[in-house]
């Protein structure tokens, strides 16, 4: 049985086991079939640059390489943020009690995107919990689920069916934008040539 | 940046601007001097190295483990390890050769993974910014309500492209706001069609979004093809 995220709320700990939700479930899905002209299923492959290597699946991964083009091995490369800093990991969600004491509103939630949703049900009595959640409470925490370098936000809030859901998801840049921000729409060409407004080529 | 044709609630249209929100990434990696590494895919073999190819080789997968530490036949010394850049999406056959003309099909299934149609591939064209604009349904959502029924997966921000459609977009975002309300974008001659951002994407519902700060505004578009409930649970899910 998966280990259960323990959220610690007004003191007292509830464990709550997490059932990912996606459209599969919920409407059903779609696959993909390709067939060649004798009606025989086709695979998807890669063709690399040279026009005459093909690769299948799992045939390609991932690597490393320093400014010069020189192979770097991971272990001896540092995460750092866009100011340089070193990043520290986070810990996995699920090591520790969760301790759920942020609240947030709408508008910051809304300002997520977000890109998995859990539905959360625990064995014990969680009324306390739910009664809160039902006033339309959202509580926030960073969550990640392996541990890693980067926590996601996670928003535990409850469903018009008053079933208790986490979202996870990365916040965005939405921003306020005055009459003088005018999006970058004529800027593309660049600025005209002074050449190019005397001529009269323009049949 | 994207193009959108939108209406405001009384009908009139506009072409504006969409632009991304999505957050850049955070975390680089860099060596011991700090200078910052990139990524490269590599190949790591090609299809006729691969374990298919070596089954039929040397027969079952047992054979094909003790070929594999008696000769590496899964390495290819001219091309394992090299840095592939431009690459292209190619379909192979049973014999692992690349098919020239292919049919698309699609089998649609039950949550259940019963089948429930099969068709040929529909390649839905974008609707963002099309001959017709995107209307409002008339159907307006609370904010709270919103959060609490669906999955925003997605969101693009709408943007003036001169001083007429700032007033266009800034009215939208204040009316939204002040009924603290989403409302439901519809695509299509009635209005009632999903949201197409790219040729053949997934479709999504479409909810506009409005916030005003004095002067500026915020006007999102959120995209979401989930509900927030739970999946009924099946007999045989129950039993396990």
């Amino acid at each position: 049985m998966a280990k259960p995220l323990v959220i610690q709320f007004h003191g007292k700990e509830f464990p709550f086991t997490l059932t990912k939700i996606d459209r599969t479930k919920l409407y059903g899905y779609k696959e993909a079939e390709v067939l060649d002209e004798d009606d025989r299923r086709c695979e998807l492959a890669t063709l690399a640059d040279d026009g005459k290597t093909v690769v299948g699946r799992g045939g390609i991964g991932l690597g490393y390489i320093s400014a010069d083009g020189e192979w770097c091995d991971k272990s001896k490369l540092k995460p750092v943020n866009i100011e340089g800093e070193e990043i520290t990991p986070v810990a996995s969600s699920f090591a520790a009690p969760v301790v759920l004491d942020e609240t947030t509103t709408f508008d910051e939630y809304l300002s997520h995107s977000i890109r998995l949703v859990y539905s959360l049900s625990s064995e014990e009595n969680a009324s306390e919990f739910t009664s809160v959640l039902k006033d339309g409470t959202i509580y926030k925490f960073p969550y990640s689920f392996r541990g890693g370098l980067e926590a996601d936000a996670a928003f535990v809030l409850m469903g018009e069916d008053e079933n208790i859901y986490m979202a996870v998801g990365k916040p965005t840049q939405v921003e306020f934008i005055g009459l003088q921000q005018v999006a970058a729409f004529f800027d593309e060409e660049g600025k005209a040539d002074e050449t190019d407004l005397m001529d009269f080529d323009m049949v | 940046m994207g193009e959108i044709k939108i209406c405001n609630s009384a009908g009139r249209d506009a072409v504006v601007t969409t632009e991304s929100v999505y957050s850049p990434l955070k975390v680089r990696w860099v060596d011991e001097q700090g200078r910052q590494a990139s990524n490269v895919r590599v190949l790591k073999g090609p299809i006729d190295r691969d374990v298919a190819a070596l089954q039929e080789q040397f027969g079952d997968l047992s054979k094909v483990a003790q070929a594999l530490i008696d000769d590496d036949p899964e390495i290819d010394t001219e091309s394992t390890g090299r840095i592939l850049r431009e690459t292209s999406r190619v379909y192979v056959d049973e014999k692992q050769e690349i098919v020239h003309k292919v049919q698309f099909w699609e089998v649609v299934r039950n949550p259940d993974g019963s089948e429930r149609e099969r068709r040929t591939r529909k390649m839905l064209d974008p609707n963002l910014a099309g001959e017709l604009p995107l209307r409002w349904s008339g159907v307006f959502v609370k904010r709270e309500e919103a959060c609490r029924k669906f999955v925003f997966s997605g969101k693009v921000q709408l943007h003036h492209i001169n001083g007429l459609t700032y007033d266009f977009l800034y009215g939208m975002a204040k009316e939204l706001e002040e009924n603290d309300s989403l409302v439901l974008l519809g695509a299509g001659a009635k209005s009632n069609q999903p949201l197409i951002l790219r040729r053949g994407s997934t479709p999504y519902r479409g909810f506009l979004e409005g916030r005003t700060d004095g002067e500026k505004y915020c006007l999102i578009l959120h995209f979401s093809n989930l509900e927030l409930k739970t999946p009924e649970i099946t007999d045989e899910e129950a039993k396990s």
